[in-house]
């Protein structure tokens, strides 16, 4: 069975750069995008199994990505995790009623992290996570 | 250029008086002040509800208001605008007091001088102004400095990510095995890694303190649990350092009256601190009992052996941005916070935090909290002596979210909101709004009020309906609500109605709990 594919929308190319060792680590491909004309666009092209989202971005915030990509029918299904810098009680509730399906705060633990994508892919859990995660 | 007429509200009933008082301008150059004179309060709030004036000159003795009623009026009508008061000679304590409603100055009938009273008035407006701007200022400063912490803190979190990501890669072994040393290695990066974030939550935590914005959800709360929490989070740092960390409870602890989040918030607070100021082979011990000398307060312990505190800094160390000064025994500081976030959640939730110390030998940090009693809050339902002849009604509304789950931080702060809006909907003195009695989930939010009689019941809950149900910020926060009332008697054993419905277990577990009170205190670790 072929890897699921995750889009990665976020400005920051270090942050990006390490989600995608640990995504491919956890058996995932990855694309990329920097802003948010650009990450509809690799979303049309693509059309991920999910997208990690950042909501600081250039050429409008990850609220005007989400907003696009629900009026798009053949991506308004695309289950979408937020991770974000920004406060949690500002923005939670406020991403999730437009369309995520999670907030995560940076920085997040990558168990957390993996576990959110697993979730939101449907798939199982894992009985017990390893890793360093326990630490942060 | 020609400058304005200042326009002065001149508010005086005594037509001698006024006529003495605008003659006193007569020397002044043409058109420079512009008189508006009214003989009632009413008359010059009307006007003042319209139009704007430059100064108010108020006589404390009017037909319709009189004594400092005349100043809160006045203020309340026209807040920006300076007011200057008239009094008698006898009257120059209620002038002073006029002053600390706000008067800019006052004014003493039958001795002022002609000359004087045009200056006093210019002062008092450009006082008066210089005052506003300060005000302003400061008020800007304190705002830009909160968004300032705010925005930094949130903007030091990009880069913590990548080098959290790239440093837990490498210790994963993602980029190849790694030998023992660079292990270590990276274990002391991602250990500050840690510590950075911790720091940028603190910074956070006081921006939060500072304006207000502290969310604290005070219930029936386990000491026992929120005890062992901390231990259980800490015991790694302890054992990593040779440090004996442990525990010991009283095996019956009555509940607490506090916010279980911010109870851990504390405790690993004062545990973290603990063990960093004790060196290895050291100890660390939370204990918790009842105080003695008042059974409505419970008093945790937390002790350490560590290098101790000098006498003269107990007080000191809950200062803010407060940090040990000798680095020798300071090890690695932190930002100088923990204590003063740490004191302000005991406060807020009506409890007290003190140290003592030997130095050399270690310090004891002691925190009260007061026991949570079912009783004690519905006393006033209840009467004096604990019993009641009427009946008692349960009111219960509850709240559940739209958007579906809500993280703790976002369900805390609706759910005081809610509650301060319920609150409003009390009047009676016997009418008690109880906290979250430990039924609600995640989702859902339950208040109840216990009130002593039916009629009131069905009036509150009207009350309640239309409050919330006409709530901008109910609608905004997407929240849906459902309130409910029933009757029950106090006094008999069982209660009217089907056993699966809600109040009716609430009315029991408050029976149950009620009767518990009286005959033994809550068993720790049970439930």
């Amino acid at each position: 069975m072929a890897n699921k594919r995750i889009l990665i929308v976020d400005d920051d190319p270090d942050v990006r750069h390490g989600m995608h060792v640990r995504l491919k680590a956890s058996g995932y491909d990855t694309s990329f995008a920097c802003d948010a004309i650009s990450g509809v666009a690799e979303a049309r092209k693509q059309i991920p199994d999910l997208i990690v989202l950042d909501l600081g971005l250039p050429a409008g915030d990850g609220y005007v990505v989400m907003e696009r990509l629900k009026r798009i029918p053949a991506l308004s299904m695309i289950p979408i995790i937020v991770v974000s810098a920004r406060d949690v009680q500002a923005n939670q509730e406020r991403a999730i009623k437009a369309g995520a399906s999670t907030f995560l705060q940076k920085p997040v633990a990558n168990a957390v992290f993996l576990a959110a994508i697993r979730r939101a892919l449907g798939e199982p859990a894992l009985p017990e996570e390893t890793g360093t995660f326990k630490l942060l | 250029m020609k400058t304005k007429a200042l326009q002065i509200l001149l508010v005086e009933d005594n037509l001698a008086d006024a006529r003495l008082l605008r003659e006193m301008f007569s020397k002044e150059k043409p058109g420079s002040f512009e008189f508006i004179h009214f003989l009632r309060m009413t008359e010059a709030l009307n006007h003042l509800a319209k139009s704007t004036v430059d100064i108010v000159l108020l006589d404390m003795g009017l037909p319709d208001a009189h004594g400092m009623d005349t100043v809160r009026l006045t203020h309340a009508a026209a807040p920006g605008v300076p007011v200057i008061v008239l009094t008698g000679l006898d009257d120059e304590a209620v002038a002073a007091e006029a002053m600390k409603e706000g008067a800019q100055d006052y004014l003493i009938k039958g001795q002022i001088e002609n000359r004087a009273l045009p200056r006093a008035l210019r002062h008092a407006i450009e006082r008066h102004r210089l005052q506003t701007e300060t005000d302003a200022i400061r008020i800007q400063q304190l705002q830009f400095k909160d968004e300032f912490l705010s925005h930094v803190s949130h903007e030091l979190r990009s880069p913590l990510t990548a080098i959290y990501q790239f440093v837990t890669i490498l210790l994963d072994g993602l980029a190849g095995e790694l030998k023992r040393d660079q292990q270590d290695y990276l274990a002391i990066v991602l250990r500050n890694v840690k510590q950075l974030e911790s720091m940028i939550n603190d910074l956070l935590e006081v921006t939060r303190v500072q304006a207000g914005k502290l969310t604290i959800e005070i219930q029936s709360t386990s000491v026992c649990d929120a005890i062992t929490y901390a231990v259980n989070t800490l015991q790694g740092a302890a054992t990593a350092k040779g440090i004996n960390l442990s525990s010991e409870v009283d095996s019956e602890l009555p509940m607490v009256s506090a916010d279980p989040t911010r109870l851990r918030q504390i405790l690993i607070i004062l545990v973290d601190n603990a063990i960093k100021f004790t060196p290895a082979n050291g100890a660390v011990k939370i204990q918790a009992r009842m105080l003695e000398e008042d059974p409505n307060l419970l008093i945790l312990e937390v002790s350490d052996s560590g290098c101790g505190i000098r006498p003269e800094m107990t007080e000191r160390i809950f200062e803010r941005l407060f940090q040990a000064q000798d680095p020798a025994l300071a090890g690695r500081k932190g930002l100088g916070l923990g204590l003063y976030i740490c004191k302000e959640l005991v406060t807020r939730q009506g409890g007290r935090i003190w140290a003592s110390s030997t130095p050399g030998v270690g310090s004891i940090f002691f925190v009260t909290l007061p026991v949570f009693s079912l009783p004690r809050l519905i006393a006033r339902a209840f009467g004096r002596d604990g019993r009641t002849e009427r009946p008692i009604t349960l009111i219960v509304t509850e709240l559940a979210s739209r958007a579906g789950w809500l993280s703790d931080d976002v369900r805390v702060e609706r759910s005081q909101a809610v509650r301060e809006l319920l609150q409003r909907c009390l009047q009676s003195d016997l009418d008690v709004l109880l906290p979250k009695m430990g039924s609600a989930g995640a989702v859902e939010l339950f208040f109840i009020v216990a009130v002593t009689d039916v009629i009131g019941g069905e009036a509150i809950t009207r009350r309640i309906r239309e409050s919330l149900g006409g709530s901008d910020y109910i609608e905004q926060a997407g929240l849906t609500i459902a309130t409910s009332y029933r009757s029950f008697d106090v006094g008999k054993r069982g209660t009217k109605g089907s056993s699966s419905d809600f109040l009716q277990k609430v009315a029991e577990k408050i029976q149950l709990l009620m009767n518990e009170e009286n005959s033994s205190r809550t068993v720790c670790n049970g439930e």
